[in-house]
C-alpha cells in the first residue's frame, strides 16, 4: 500500500509541542520528516517532566516518525547544509518566536527564493502584527489570554484552566497540519508553493466559535455550567445511587422520549415545558432537580441498560487504566502499545484517522536529538566535511 | 495575488448534523469547495440548538454553516434516497455521521457509490470508531470528553465533574476529518483514485491526550504537569488585587531575576531551591508551580495586574491577563489580527464569528456565503442536477 505523503520531504525546524505534533500527523501520513534541532535543542522540548529513562515525554511524543538531525545554523557551515536540505524539500515548519528565524536567516523571503514550490508555514502564538507581534506563548498562556478559562469550571464556580496544559497546543498543531494538506493540493493544482501563518490565538478562538457564537448573539459572558452544555439539555452529568457519576446528552429530539422513558418518567414527555430543546434549556432550572433525584434512585449499571436501550447518549468517566485496556480502544487502535529503541515499551496516542487504501503509520518513535545526522545527510548526496574543518 | 482558493471547483455533499460534521465540511468550504448540506426536513438539529437564537437560528447553527447551501432531501423516502445518490455520483466528497453501517441501509456507502464515482472521497465520522463493541453506540460533547477522561485535568477530585467549555470532542474531531478529506484530496489528484476515509469522537480525543500515555507507560518519577494535573487543585491563574494574570519564567539571567525578586519583594526566594534558576520550575509547567503558587500571590496581593504583567514581561517572562469574552474581543490584538468576521445573514442580520484560522499568500480561504435557511438551495441545486424537486 502506498503512503499519502510518499515523497513530501519536510524540513521542520519546530520546537515544543505546536510545531512538532503538526509534523508528527505529516509522518504518520508517509512525509520525510527530518527534524532539525540545534546541538542541546529547545529547552521546551527537552526540560519538561515527565522523563523517560532521561528524555523527556514532551520530546518522545511529540516526534514520531521522524528522522532526528542536528545543526547549528548560528554556523554558516551548518546554514549552507540546511539551505541544501531545503532545497530539496517540499514543506518547512517553523513555530519560533516571530522575527527569530529571520536572525537565523531562513526567513519565507530566503527560503521561497531557493525554492518556489516551498510550503513555509510560520506558526506562533499571536502573529506578527499588533501589540503582541513577537511575543511568546505556550499552552497555558494563551488558555489565560483566549477567554476559555471563563467558560470552564463548576456551576456558579469560578472560571479554570485546563490543568492539561497541552490541548491548546494540539489543537493548533492539527490547524497546521490541515493547512499543509490544502497548501499541497493548491500546489498540484498551480505549481508552486505559498506562505502560511496560523497562531495559537485564532485556533483557540476557533476552537470556541460556538461558544463565542452564544456571546455574540446575547453580548452576555457565557458562565461556567460544571458539566452541562449550555445549548442543549439535558446534557450533563448525574450521580447515581452508587455515588457514580454517569455523562448523559441529549442532543436530538428523539433521543428526549427514549431518555424519558429509560428513566420512567413518561409524564416529562407531555409536559409542554420540556416539549423541545429550546424549551428544555429554559425550563434548565425546574427540569434537571427532577432528573438529579431521579439518577440517585437507583446505581449506574441500571441507568446505563436502560439508556443504551433506548440509544440515549451516556458514558462513565474512564481513567487511563481502564482505557488502555478498553475493547473500544484496543478495538480502533485509539491508543496503542509499542516498541521503542530507547524508552521501552511505550503505550502512544493511535491516529485520529483511517485510510481504506492508502497506508498511515506504523508509529514509529522518533529518536534521541541527532541520531540521524549523518544517514540523512548521506542519503540527500550532502558532504558532511565540518569535521575535517573545511568548508564546502 | 488571486482570489483562488486552494479547493475551488471541488464539491462536497455534506449528510452530517450538529456540531462535528459540520465544523469539517465549514472548513473545507472555507477553501473554496462547493458544499452542499442535505437537511432532513426538520433541518439539521443544531437549528435548535439554545438559546440564543438570532431571528429563527440558533446561534450555535450560524456558527458552524458558512458557505454551504441547504437542501432538504426526506432520506426516509425513496426519492429522497435516489435524489442524494445522484448527488453523490457528482460529487468529490461526501461527508456523512449516520453511524457505522447506515449509510449503506440509505443508499450511501461507499461501496454502493464507488462504480459510479471511483474518484469519489467518502468520509465517516462516528463518536467511537467504526470497530468495538460500542460501534453503534450515540455519543455526545460529553460522554465522548467523560470517556476519553477530559474531565480528570478539571475540578477537584470528589466534587462533580467539569468539563471543558469548548465543544472540543466535536470541533477537534472535525479538524481530523477535514485533514482525512484533505489527504485523500491529495492522493486523489497525484493518482486518480478515490478512497473511504474515517475519523471518530473519540479517537480524535484519546490522540490529542497521546502525550499522558507516554508519561504513564513507565516515568522515571511521578511528577511534571502531564501527571501532576490528575491530583492538582483547580488552577485559576494568579490573584492580583484587581483580576487574574497567568505568567512563565523561562528566559532568565541573573539581572533580571534579582530585579524581579526584589522588586516584588520576595527576597526570602533566594534561598528556597525550587527557584533556583531564576524561577524556571516555580511558575507555569514548572515542577513547583503549583505548591509555591501561594508564595506568587502573597506578592502580587498588593500589586496591580497591569503592574505584574509590566515587570515580568521587562524581565524576559511572559504574563498575560486572564480574560473573558468581553475583554478578550475588545483587546487589540484580536482586532490587529481580524480574527473576527462579520456575515449578512438573509433572516438573522448581521452576525459576528471567528474566521478561517490559516492565512495563506496565495489561495485564500474565504467566507462567500452566509450559513443557509433550511432549503434555500434546494431548488437551484436539484434542478442543476436535472432531479424532479420533491414538493414539500
Amino acid at each position: 500500500m502506498t503512503k499519502i505523503l510518499e515523497g513530501i520531504r519536510v524540513f521542520d525546524l519546530t520546537i515544543a509541542a505546536v510545531g512538532p505534533w503538526a509534523t508528527k500527523l505529516l509522518g504518520a501520513l508517509g512525509a520525510d520528516v527530518i527534524k532539525v534541532e540545534a546541538p542541546g535543542g529547545d529547552r521546551l522540548s527537552h526540560a519538561v517532566p515527565p522523563m523517560i529513562k532521561g528524555n523527556s515525554v514532551l520530546y518522545i511524543s511529540a516526534n514520531h516518525n521522524k528522522r532526528m538531525i542536528e545543526l547549528d545554523l548560528k554556523k554558516e557551515v551548518d546554514r549552507a547544509i540546511a539551505l541544501k536540505i531545503i532545497e530539496k524539500s517540499d514543506v518547512f515548519v517553523q513555530n519560533m518566536r516571530p522575527g527569530a528565524v529571520e536572525r537565523l536567516g531562513l526567513g519565507y523571503d530566503v527560503v521561497a527564493k531557493i525554492n518556489p514550490r516551498m510550503i513555509y508555514v510560520a506558526a506562533s502564538a499571536y502573529g506578527r502584527i499588533g501589540p503582541m507581534a513577537g511575543e511568546a506563548g505556550i499552552d497555558p498562556t494563551v488558555q489565560a489570554f483566549c477567554g476559555w478559562c471563563g467558560i470552564t469550571g463548576p456551576e456558579h464556580g469560578r472560571g479554570e484552566m485546563f490543568r492539561h496544559l497541552a490541548h491548546l497546543d494540539i489543537t493548533t498543531a492539527t490547524t497546521i497540519t490541515q493547512a499543509i494538506l490544502q497548501a499541497l493540493i493548491a500546489r498540484e493544482r498551480m505549481g508552486r508553493g505559498q506562505l502560511i501563518e496560523i497562531e495559537m490565538l485564532t485556533a483557540a478562538m476557533a476552537l470556541q466559535t460556538t461558544r463565542l457564537a452564544e456571546y455574540f448573539a446575547t453580548g452576555e459572558q457565557p458562565t461556567p455550567l460544571g458539566s452541562a452544555a449550555a445549548t442543549t439539555a439535558p446534557h450533563q452529568a448525574f450521580e447515581c445511587e452508587d455515588h457514580r457519576y454517569i455523562a448523559i446528552g441529549v442532543e436530538r429530539d428523539e433521543q428526549w422520549l427514549g431518555f424519558c422513558r429509560a428513566l420512567k418518567l413518561a409524564e416529562l414527555i407531555a409536559d409542554p415545558r420540556f416539549a423541545t430543546n429550546p424549551l428544555r434549556v429554559m425550563h434548565r432550572a425546574e427540569l434537571i432537580p427532577i432528573l438529579a433525584g431521579r439518577f440517585k434512585t437507583k446505581p449506574s449499571a441500571w441507568w446505563m441498560i436502560r439508556l443504551n436501550k433506548e440509544k440515549v447518549p451516556n458514558g462513565p468517566f474512564l481513567t487511563f487504566e481502564e482505557l488502555r485496556s478498553h475493547p473500544q480502544v484496543l478495538a480502533n487502535g485509539h491508543i496503542v502499545e509499542i516498541d521503542t529503541p530507547h524508552w521501552g515499551r511505550m503505550h502512544v496516542d493511535g491516529l485520529p484517522w483511517k485510510f481504506e487504501r492508502t497506508m498511515a503509520g506504523p508509529i514509529r518513535a522518533g529518536g534521541k536529538p541527532g541520531q540521524h545526522t549523518a544517514e540523512v545527510l548521506r542519503e540527500l548526496g550532502i558532504i558532511d566535511d565540518r569535521g575535517t574543518g573545511v568548508s564546502k | 495575488m488571486s482570489n483562488a482558493g486552494s479547493l475551488d471547483g471541488f464539491r462536497v455533499i455534506d449528510f452530517t448534523q450538529g456540531l462535528c460534521g459540520p465544523f469539517c465540511t465549514m472548513q473545507v468550504g472555507d477553501g473554496g469547495a462547493e458544499v452542499i448540506k442535505i437537511e432532513p426536513p426538520a433541518g439539521d438539529f443544531a437549528r435548535r440548538m439554545g438559546p440564543p437564537f438570532i431571528g429563527d437560528e440558533s446561534a450555535v447553527y450560524l456558527s458552524l454553516n458558512r458557505n454551504k447551501k441547504s437542501v432538504v432531501l426526506d432520506l426516509e423516502t425513496s426519492s429522497g434516497r435516489e435524489a442524494a445518490a445522484r448527488l453523490a455520483r457528482d460529487a468529490d466528497i461526501l461527508v456523512e455521521d449516520f453511524g457505522p453501517g447506515a449509510a449503506v441501509n440509505i443508499g450511501l456507502g461507499y461501496d454502493q457509490l464507488r462504480s459510479a464515482n471511483p474518484k469519489l472521497i467518502h468520509c465517516s465520522i462516528t463518536p467511537f470508531g467504526e470497530d468495538g463493541p460500542l460501534r453503534d453506540a450515540p455519543g455526545s460533547e460529553l460522554v465522548v470528553q467523560a470517556m476519553a477522561e477530559y474531565t480528570a485535568s478539571l475540578g477537584r477530585i470528589g466534587d462533580p465533574p467539569v468539563r471543558v467549555g469548548a465543544d472540543i470532542a466535536s470541533l477537534n474531531t472535525g479538524v481530523f476529518a477535514a485533514q482525512a478529506i484533505l489527504a485523500a484530496l491529495f492522493h486523489r489528484l497525484r493518482t486518480g483514485e478515490g478512497q473511504r476515509v474515517a475519523v471518530s469522537e473519540f479517537g480524535a480525543l484519546l490522540h490529542m491526550r497521546g502525550i499522558m500515555w507516554h508519561s504513564m507507560s513507565d516515568p522515571d518519577d511521578w511528577y511534571g504537569f502531564h501527571l501532576d494535573h490528575y491530583t492538582n487543585p483547580p488552577d485559576y491563574g494568579y490573584q492580583t488585587k484587581n483580576g487574574s494574570l497567568y505568567f512563565i519564567l523561562r528566559r532568565g539571567n541573573s539581572e533580571d531575576w534579582d530585579r524581579l525578586v526584589m522588586s516584588l519583594g520576595m527576597e526570602e526566594v533566594l534561598a528556597d531551591p525550587r527557584f533556583d534558576d531564576y524561577g524556571r520550575a516555580a511558575t507555569s509547567i514548572g515542577r513547583y508551580a503549583t505548591e509555591v503558587k501561594p508564595i506568587w500571590e502573597k506578592a502580587f496581593e498588593n500589586r496591580t495586574r497591569e503592574e505584574i504583567i509590566d515587570l515580568v514581561n521587562s524581565v524576559g517572562g511572559d504574563a498575560v491577563p486572564m480574560m473573558d469574552y468581553p475583554s478578550l474581543l475588545a483587546h487589540p490584538q484580536v482586532a490587529a489580527l481580524d480574527a473576527i468576521a462579520e456575515i449578512d445573514h438573509p433572516t438573522a442580520g448581521r452576525f459576528k464569528t471567528v474566521r478561517p484560522v490559516a492565512r495563506f499568500s496565495e489561495t485564500h480561504n474565504s467566507i462567500r456565503m452566509p450559513p443557509p435557511t433550511l432549503g434555500q438551495h434546494t431548488e437551484e441545486v436539484l434542478r442543476a442536477a436535472g432531479i424532479r424537486v420533491p414538493k414539500s
